[in-house]
């Protein structure tokens, strides 16, 4: 789910989020197919940026978040559950990246 | 120096109020929710003094992670939904965070990792209070944040050592000051009146297996943490993953499906909710 800013937003796109105003009210439901209509709407509304459905990509390199998994791992790798987990924690980053 | 009376560092601890140090808005919170009577009213009454307090409040409990985004509107009504002690919990954890901003950076991200973690945690396991869990995982570090408001120096070079040393941070304030943040931090719970649950899940997150109030729920924390440290968002003391305790790891019975899970949606909620917690 990656936070767009408003100019970088594209008719199609899906809000991850219920837009909302700074009193909690929701002025767009989550789920809402952006037009270029909407989004003038949105610049409007003052907003910087939304949630946009979709995966979003971290900002640094696999490689680097999984040298530094290694490296926090590094004094449990004996311990079998910790093996589970540490397993489970590089499919998901795996899975970040597509 | 290291090895700290345990008694003295105690007594400092609960006296935190008279540490001139200490910012005046958790001084005052302290007051408040020390009281063990203290009335919706009074809460309410000193909530509405601070419009910061208030809209910092109803932002936590608007937010998506309470699944009734954008319908609480007063502290009142938030109190009467979640309950005073979560109420009193999140004050607290509000107050804190701007000094656990500062304090140790990284250390608010850490925390609302957790906090997040273990409410998954708490509903894959069918709790009835999916809140109190979330609560107990925003404060499980608030020892700290107390460490380094009462002794800034000591604890600033106890996380040198940590690193130094190649050791937890954890295992470096027993080094230094003979107790740890969880301690410390169930002492205060326990001076705040929190309710017996959430002091257990707070002293107890590192070492579960002798929680005897609130066995899940201390699991479901000492369990976040690991998550979260396993994960690396935030930064909490040390870059290294603590060994999840083996009790712990049987009550909570996760397959590595589960795990995936939990931690895909950590990292939804915790992407969202770091920009709502900034303001």
């Amino acid at each position: 789910m990656p936070k767009i800013p408003v100019e970088q937003l594209k008719p199609g796109m899906k809000l991850a989020r219920p837009l909302q105003n700074s009193s909690g009210m929701v002025l767009m439901a989550e789920g809402t197919e952006l037009t270029e209509a909407r989004i003038s709407k949105i610049e409007n509304m003052g907003v910087d940026s939304v949630f946009i459905d979709g995966p979003s990509r971290p900002a640094r390199p696999k490689e680097e978040l999984l040298a530094s998994l290694d490296r926090r791992f590094a004094k449990v790798e004996g311990n079998p559950d910790m093996a589970l987990i540490k397993k489970a924690v590089r499919e998901h980053i795996e899975a970040m990246y597509g | 120096m290291g090895n700290m009376d345990p008694k003295a560092l105690r007594t400092r601890v609960e006296n935190i109020s008279n540490i001139p140090t200490i910012p005046s808005v958790l001084k005052q919170l302290s007051t408040i929710i020390e009281n063990p009577k203290i009335s919706l009213n009074e809460i309410s009454h000193f909530v509405s003094k601070d419009p910061a307090l208030t809209t910092k409040i109803l932002q936590m409990v608007n937010s998506a992670l309470y699944g009734f985004p954008g319908r609480i509107s007063s502290v009142n009504h938030a109190v009467m939904l979640l309950g005073l002690n979560v109420v009193k919990g999140l004050l607290l954890s509000v107050s804190v965070f701007e000094i656990m901003h500062k304090a140790m950076i990284g250390l608010r991200e850490h925390s609302i990792g957790v906090a997040i973690a273990s409410k998954v945690l708490a509903q894959k396991k069918g709790l009835k209070e999916p809140e109190e869990v979330f609560v107990a995982g925003l404060l499980h570090d608030v020892g700290k944040v107390i460490l380094t408001l009462v002794y800034p120096e000591d604890y600033d070079r106890t996380v040198k050592e940590a690193e130094a040393a190649g050791i937890s941070i954890f295992d470096a304030e027993r080094n230094h000051f003979s107790e740890t943040h969880a301690a410390v931090a169930g002492w205060l719970s326990e001076k705040w009146h929190f309710p017996k649950k959430l002091c257990d899940c707070i002293a107890n997150h590192h070492r579960p297996q002798v929680s005897t109030l609130a066995p899940l729920e201390t699991a479901i924390v000492h369990m976040a943490d690991i998550l979260v440290k396993a994960r690396g968002l935030g930064f909490s003391g040390d870059n290294l993953v603590p060994e999840v305790n083996s009790k712990a790891w049987e009550t909570l019975g996760l397959a590595e499906a589960d795990l995936r899970e939990i931690l895909k949606e950590l990292e939804d909620s915790v992407e969202q909710t770091e920009e709502e917690f900034r303001a």
